[in-house]
């Protein structure tokens, strides 16, 4: 499917802005103020300046907190987007009950107790985010991450992504799921894309944030045909 | 406060104005198709040993991508008899006699599965035959010269493959391969075309592979693909309505 851009005007400005160099602008703007942010059992909670906010929002990070706030600027970060941001691009500061978090590893341990499947999850996250695409939550597509080509203010997302672990067979299991995933994601134009997570089990291994180089991820698309649809009468041409 | 976001405008993706369930209307109406039915059509002879039947009276141009010649003769399997004899098209007769087998035992027979195609195969190929594709069993040559139909000795039947492959080498090795892998590749999918040529069938647009009960692994799935160079399509039949699947290994293009 090519992709759906939402006017006129949108794929020439997404060109001319690629991801890569907003994220970048994303990691000098954050550095520059030491951003820090605060764990919960669910999110990273992250106080930054409105500018700031604006480049996150740019790159499509986290979800503004309403406040009324004038001069600070609370955006909600997930998981994956936190540990994204400090780990990879390096630009946040997370505390946890008060103290800094300084070793990546002490965070990884503190995601992982707050959610199982964490560290699937965000490798998942990082290798679609590495490729520059834009990741947000598919939740209300029934899957796990929908990725957009560029901000969805300009675009629509193209895929819609289910993760699954090597080991784990829990998802797509029965042919009912494949209908389901495969019929609801055609239904708002988006391709079913399972990421497969192959990579060792061994929970001392996933202990350590270091465990993410050992994981390799194998994309597979599902799509349904319809053979109605699907004819050529070769001899019109 | 002015609170853009975004993320609203995305959930208009739900208008995206694509169809929302394109094979209601196919089914509903028109799946009984309007034909008329012939007597004295086309005569075939099932010949037990082989699990085919062999063509003894041709009628119409439906033989142009029906059936595979050996020898000069021709011969259908089990599921172009039945779906020939469904829409009237072709009389299967018994032994020896001109006793026409009816319906209830050929259905009879595809149901014993003994003759490499199962009744979810059936569907599948009744489904796509009925919109005009052209099928033919997956590893099964349309059409050889100076070969004859031999059922190789010994061999335990195929259930994919057919009984009628010359090649005994060639049974072991498909029997091989079907070994390592739950899923079979059963049809090979032709798209309609009055021009289509036994002789030289080209390519065919896709391979229908059944997986059975359940999906087909990414381990099954890389089997048969390392097998075959045309692209799979899996099929899921239930409660008579045939849905097909394709599985494909892709990498994400790295974007600017």
């Amino acid at each position: 499917m090519a992709p759906r851009w939402k006017w006129k005007g949108a794929e020439a400005k997404a060109l001319a802005e690629p991801v890569s160099k907003t994220v970048s602008e994303l990691q000098s703007s954050l550095a520059q103020i030491e951003v820090s942010g605060f764990l919960s059992s669910c999110n990273v909670l992250l106080s930054v300046e409105p500018e700031q906010a604006e480049v996150l929002d740019r790159c499509c990070f986290g979800r503004p907190v309403v406040s009324a706030e004038k001069d600070k600027r609370w955006i909600q970060l997930s998981f994956e987007e936190a540990f994204f941001l400090f780990y990879k691009l390096k630009c946040i500061k997370i505390s946890l009950r008060g103290r800094s978090l300084e070793n990546e590893v002490a965070l990884w341990r503190s995601m992982r107790s707050f959610k199982t499947n964490f560290a699937i999850s965000y490798k998942a996250y990082s290798h679609l985010r590495s490729k520059n695409w834009i990741v947000r939550s598919g939740l209300q597509y029934g899957v796990d991450f929908v990725v957009y080509r560029h901000h969805p203010s300009l675009v629509h997302s193209e895929y819609a992504v289910l993760v699954q672990f090597i080991c784990g067979n829990d998802r797509l299991k029965v042919w009912s799921d494949i209908h389901c995933s495969v019929r609801l994601t055609g239904s708002v134009a988006k391709t079913l894309l399972v990421l497969y997570i192959n990579g060792n089990v061994n929970t001392e291994n996933m202990n350590l944030p270091l465990c993410l180089e050992d994981y390799t991820v194998e994309e597979q698309t599902i799509r349904r045909w319809s053979p109605e649809l699907g004819r050529e009468d070769e001899t019109r041409t | 406060m002015e609170e853009k976001d975004w993320e609203v405008s995305s959930s208009s993706d739900n208008e995206a104005g694509f169809p929302n369930d394109d094979d209601e209307e196919f089914h509903s109406g028109g799946s009984v198709p309007k034909l008329q039915f012939r007597v004295g059509s086309s005569k075939a002879r099932w010949i037990a040993e082989l699990g085919l039947a062999e063509v003894e009276v041709k009628r119409g141009k439906l033989w142009t991508t029906t059936g595979i010649i050996r020898s000069g003769k021709t011969y259908c399997f089990i599921e172009e008899a039945l779906y020939l004899s469904e829409i009237g098209e072709l009389q299967i007769l018994g032994n020896e006699d001109e006793i026409v087998i009816p319906l209830k035992d050929l259905y009879e027979k595809m149901a014993e599965e003994k003759s490499g195609c199962s009744w979810d195969n059936y569907e599948v190929y009744r489904y796509l035959k009925g919109l005009g594709y052209i099928l033919g069993r997956n590893g099964i040559s349309w059409t050889l010269k100076d070969a004859a139909i031999t059922r190789p000795n010994g061999e335990e039947e195929s259930a994919c493959a057919g009984e009628c492959l010359e090649d005994k080498g060639t049974v072991t090795k498909l029997l091989g391969d079907m070994q390592i892998c739950d899923a079979k590749a059963v049809f090979d999918v032709y798209l309609p075309n009055s021009r289509f040529k036994k002789s030289s069938p080209g390519e065919p647009s896709f391979v229908a592979c059944f997986s059975g009960d359940s999906p087909p692994s990414k381990e099954d799935i890389k089997v048969l693909q390392k097998r075959i160079a045309a692209p799979l399509m899996f099929c899921h039949v239930a409660q008579g309505r045939a849905s097909f699947f394709s599985f494909s290994s892709i990498d994400l293009p790295v974007l600017p």
